[in-house]
């Protein structure tokens, strides 16, 4: 169990001093740790959709996949901290999502109209 | 130390995970997706079983679990699924799965804030662009999908970045968080109610807690950077009441009324209007600026480029009567006026 005690010293232990007491039933043994496995995961698959999948559309959703998982470990920290913070920065988490897609999106139309197709690969020439 | 998880487990969780999502992926031959779903699953189960024995009166809690396993298995259909429309949808599903999440964590106005903002209006954009640059199907094959949907680039490769990624994440979370447990019910938010004493006023009246003649003083909480309560403070927990005559006297949060208490909204509306009144402007700046680059990129008028307009002409002649139209996307350079101008 210690094997990862090396790795302690450059990570910072978070908020140990939090005032403890009764919690609601439903998120008494759910520690921090389970929304932040379930983030990582979420984020991971996100990238992974954005390297391998082609259709621009698709990178899009992707990334708000990304956007989604980094939702969840805002409100779980927030959450976790008794802090709402976390919950206010989800708002602009999603304004910037909306603007995202909407200008992507757009840039996704126009570029279909040059070339009719979406493929990611057919723009290598633009790479520089 | 303690570890949630044992890094055996966890290790081979993501490796479990990384096969399955790399089999999964869309490639010129059948794919194997079902397998490759089923092993993400056990990789899933495993990792989240071993999360359950650890803490053992974590195990009949299960809407976690059901909430998260539903928004993993939508997101991998998300980035796995050939028909981009079908992706969409369940990145729907995520979004719902994932509000459900954020219920457990008792942040309700996000939970339909997200709802409404990212299911009802960021996904209904992203199906009309879909449905707008798709080719449609023609009468000899209704069921066209195209190479780069079919096709994924690099599946193993990016699968395992991908995955080396998750695992270094879930490490580092291991070591530097197993230490932080859930606050008190009485949260850093609750004590945003010694400011508000409009809201506060009522509720101590009808509580018989304010005399004839006394008014709530508002007082600001002080935190530190971290929104945590700064040691030592006494008036912290006690709300500010001023009689008629200029004397005043605190309440401890003790003898508060059982009414007395802040609600997610107000939670998350004081601390958006009181702490970032900025970001709230530089939100509605960013908003307008894609309003108006999607207006301006949206009216452009497109040439098609050399490659695409000889599939066009020769599949118009082979269409037969149908003049090369220059109206619409399909102007021909030189005619169009807009242009690249």
């Amino acid at each position: 169990m210690n094997s990862f005690s090396f790795l302690s010293s450059l990570v910072p232990t978070f908020a140990p001093t939090l005032a403890q007491g009764p919690l609601p039933q439903l998120m008494s043994s759910i520690t921090l740790y389970h929304y932040l496995v379930t983030s990582a995961a979420m984020f991971c698959i996100g990238i992974i959709g954005f390297l391998t999948r082609r259709n621009l559309i698709i990178m899009f959703l992707c990334t708000e996949l990304m956007f989604q998982a980094a939702g969840i470990a805002f409100i779980a920290f927030s959450r976790f901290h008794m802090n709402h913070t976390g919950e206010t920065f989800v708002i602009f988490v999603l304004t910037v999502a909306a603007a995202e897609a909407a200008l992507a999106l757009a840039l996704v139309v126009l570029l279909f109209r040059r070339k009719e197709s979406l493929d990611g690969d057919a723009w290598t020439e633009m790479k520089g | 130390m303690d570890l949630p998880l044992s890094p055996i487990l966890l290790f081979a969780g993501c490796g479990l995970g990384a096969i399955g999502v790399a089999l999964s992926m869309p490639r010129k031959s059948v794919s194997p997706y079902i397998f490759g779903v089923i092993i993400a699953g056990v990789a899933f189960g495993l990792v989240m079983l071993g999360l359950g024995l650890k803490n053992p009166e974590a195990v009949p809690n299960y809407y976690f679990y059901i909430f998260s396993a539903i928004a993993l298995a939508a997101s991998l259909r998300v980035i796995t699924h050939q028909r981009p429309v079908y992706s969409a949808l369940y990145f729907v599903l995520t979004i719902l799965a994932s509000s459900g999440l954020y219920l457990i964590l008792s942040a309700e106005f996000m939970t339909f804030a997200l709802i409404i903002v990212y299911a009802g209006a960021i996904l209904i954009t992203y199906l009309f662009v879909i449905m707008l640059a798709t080719e449609a199907p023609s009468e000899e094959q209704p069921d066209i999908l195209t190479e780069y949907d079919r096709v994924s680039r690099e599946p193993i490769v990016a699968t395992f970045a991908g995955f080396v990624l998750l695992a270094g994440l879930t490490t580092l979370f291991a070591v530097g968080l197993p230490n932080v447990k859930p606050g008190d019910k009485l949260d850093a938010g609750d004590r945003q109610l010694a400011f508000m004493s409009k809201k506060v006023e009522p509720i101590l009246k009808q509580a018989g807690l304010l005399k004839v003649g006394e008014s709530v003083v508002p007082t600001r909480v002080e935190t530190t950077s971290y929104g945590m309560p700064k040691d030592g403070d006494t008036t912290l927990d006690a709300i500010k009441i001023k009689a008629a005559d200029g004397k005043e006297r605190l309440l401890p949060r003790a003898e508060w009324p059982p009414t007395l208490v802040l609600s997610n909204t107000e939670g998350v509306a004081f601390s958006l209007i009181n702490n970032h009144p900025g970001a709230i402007e530089i939100a509605g700046v960013i908003l307008l600026m894609a309003m108006l680059g999607a207006v301006v990129l949206a009216r452009k008028k497109v040439e098609l480029d050399e490659v695409a307009l000889n599939a066009a002409i020769s599949r118009q002649r082979a269409g037969g009567e149908d003049d090369l139209g220059t109206e619409g996307p399909f102007a021909r350079p030189g005619t169009g006026e807009g242009g690249a101008a």
